[in-house]
């Protein structure tokens, strides 16, 4: 019977723990990694896990294709910067404006792609993030171009009274800025795909006729979805910009979204779990690649090709799968 | 007149009303003039061959598609114009004649998909979990596990829809539309490829939701379960109506014999 109606309050104490142990691993990184080098890469690392997360709750809940990630990273990334250096406004507040303008950018795309789906959406989503990045390219006066912004400062210093201060230039610090963030952005997801959000969103992933019939307003959940994944990348353009401290349009090309993809693919889409391994790994393992160059590329290529052809469900269903093999009468959950 | 007439004593009440609906695929006319009044409580079932335009009324009447041309009210609200979606709210809930679960949930999932309008969680509570939410969370989970033993599938709860069987999946589609909390529940075709037995637990599952006053709208080529269930018949043929009265009277029309019931009622 335990199979039919598994605790609920059993299941939500386990994502609570799962989330403590994240946040431990967090804390206890910057520990282990000591040189800039490879601090710079755990940072990189939040952020992609934050686009990637992101992404799957559009795609992998909703069933919605957004190619266009890269604009709403660069969107985040320039609007955060120029609000600081052109009007002058605190890096927190630009920090949410940037975050929100993705989101109501992504909103506004869905809505008026509404009529379209599958193949349509992706490719409305794609333009989005051609335009986007040749917008970046060609508004000189606005965005340099490609010459780029430099010398983009960190978040301010903070000061609590009798306590050090925590000061964002040192990565360390802008670490546990970004992967905090990103935790936290990844508890409020989980939470989200656990509750009957998360049921609406499959249901419209499933069959969008049939959620109609149940009451679920497809173009308004659709939206949404759309605007919390845009928001997301958003928020990791705002933290972009100061963790380089250079922007060029480059960043934000196309491309850049199927890089998301694919860590979404590779780790497992409609599980949010899968895409944190996936952007680890798809961050980590090409700079053990660096020496190969573009072959970096062919890596990316291949692992998602290898992923889609052999393992569909991702890094998770092969531990899933592991898990069975290993200990084939346990059930899981 | 007719001293088998049951409950004729007071004017039964309108829960909906159609007043001539048509609709056109490109040159098909797929329902056309089409007018009814249904009364809350009954049966009513919606008949005729191969084409005639009963699913096609039943997307006009749930919000599917919209009607070309006429009229529809639900205990007195015009529906013409409002989304699918927006009808479940008012009590309107359907099932599909070709069957579109959400094949990978499992099967308790389908049904509390179903509760989408029912939830009562504090807008915050989505985003952290607390009591409310959980406290919702098991009530829906309650009402969706009685739902499936009322249909009869509550020990394949955990294994996905798209796993049941043929009968089973019709069955569920019952369960996650009554999870909608309906008045007018709407099948089309639910007895197709059930067996014999399946079809007797059909007809006494309708019954039991007629009772407990649920209004049912049912379109079906299984003239036992129309003949035995229904309190009114419309016969469709073309996209028009041909006939409507009670089940004597359907059954004694001879125009009806001749377009649908054919050779099997001679
Ligand atoms: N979406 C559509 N586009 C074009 N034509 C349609 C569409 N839906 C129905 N039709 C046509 O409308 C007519 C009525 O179809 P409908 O499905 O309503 O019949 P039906 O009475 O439900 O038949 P059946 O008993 O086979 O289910 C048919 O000629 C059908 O081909
Ligand atoms: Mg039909």
């Amino acid at each position: 019977m335990s199979k039919t109606s598994p605790n609920a309050a059993a299941q939500s104490r386990e994502r609570r723990v799962w989330y403590l142990i994240a946040a431990v691993i967090v804390a206890a990184l910057p520990l282990f990694v000591t040189d800039s080098y490879w601090r710079t890469n755990l940072i990189v690392c939040a952020l992609n896990i934050l686009l990637a997360i992101g992404l799957d709750f559009v795609l992998g809940y909703a069933g919605q294709l957004n190619l266009g990630q890269s604009a709403f990273y660069g969107l985040g990334a320039y609007s955060s910067t120029l609000l600081v250096l052109k009007l002058g406004l605190p890096f927190w507040a630009a920090f949410a404006i940037g975050t929100l303008m993705a989101g109501a950018a992504g909103a506004l795309l869905s809505f008026f792609a509404v009529r379209l789906r599958g193949h349509y959406l992706a490719i409305a989503s794609l333009g989005f993030a051609v335009i986007i990045y040749q917008i970046l390219l060609n508004w000189i006066s606005l965005t340099q171009g490609p010459l780029g912004i430099y010398g983009i400062a960190p978040p301010p210093t903070v000061a609590f009274p009798g306590l050090p201060q925590i000061a964002f230039g040192d990565l360390r610090n802008l670490f546990y800025l970004t992967a905090g963030f990103t935790l936290i952005v990844y508890v409020l997801l989980d939470q989200m795909v656990h509750s009957p959000i998360g049921e609406t969103l499959t249901a419209i992933r499933e069959d969008e006729v049939s959620a109609a019939s149940l009451g679920i307003d497809g173009p308004k959940w659709k939206a949404f979805a759309f605007a919390v994944s845009s928001a997301a990348a958003g928020a990791a353009g705002c933290f972009y910009a100061p963790l380089v401290g250079t922007l060029v349009p480059d960043a934000f090309f196309v491309s850049e979204s199927f890089m998301i993809l694919a860590m979404v693919i590779v780790g497992g889409m409609g599980t949010l779990v899968g895409p944190v391994f996936g952007a680890v790994l798809l961050t980590i393992l090409p700079e053990f690649l660096r020496s190969l160059g573009d072959m970096r590329l062919i890596i990316y290529g291949a692992s998602v090709t290898l992923a889609v052809l052999f393992m569909p469900g991702g890094i998770v269903e092969a531990f899933h799968l592991l898990r069975h093999r290993l200990f084939p009468e346990g059930e899981m959950r | 007149m007719n001293p088998a007439a049951p409950k004729q004593a007071d004017p039964p009440t309108p829960l909906l009303e159609a007043h001539r609906l048509c609709k056109n695929f490109g040159g098909v006319r797929a329902v056309q003039d089409i007018s009814l009044t249904i009364s809350a409580g009954t049966v009513f079932a919606i008949i005729g061959p191969n084409g005639a335009g009963k699913s096609t009324l039943l997307n006009l009447l749930s919000g599917v598609y919209q009607p070309d041309a006429g009229e529809i009210r639900f205990a007195g609200l015009d529906l013409v114009g409002l989304p699918a979606h927006r009808r479940v709210r008012h009590g309107l809930a359907r099932t599909f004649q070709k069957i579109r679960l959400f094949k990978q949930l499992s099967v308790l999932e389908n049904v509390l998909a179903g509760y989408h309008t029912r939830h009562s969680i504090p807008p915050l509570q989505y985003l952290l979990h607390g009591a409310a939410f959980r406290a919702d969370a098991r009530r829906c989970r309650a009402g969706a596990l009685d739902l499936l033993e009322f249909v009869g599938l509550a020990h394949r709860a955990a294994v996905p829809a798209g796993s049941l069987a043929y009968g089973e999946q019709r069955l569920l589609e019952i369960a996650r539309a009554l999870a909608t909390s309906p008045r007018l529940l709407m099948v089309d075709e639910p007895a197709a490829g059930l067996n014999g037995a399946e079809v007797a637990a059909l007809l006494r599952r309708i019954a039991n939701l007629r009772e407990r006053g649920v209004t049912i709208v049912l379109v079906e080529h299984n003239m036992d379960l129309v003949m035995t269930l229904a309190d009114r018949i419309l016969v469709m043929d073309y996209g028009e109506r041909l006939f409507e009265g009670a089940p004597g009277e359907v059954q004694a029309h001879p125009e009806v014999i001749a377009a649908y019931l054919g050779a099997e009622a001679l």
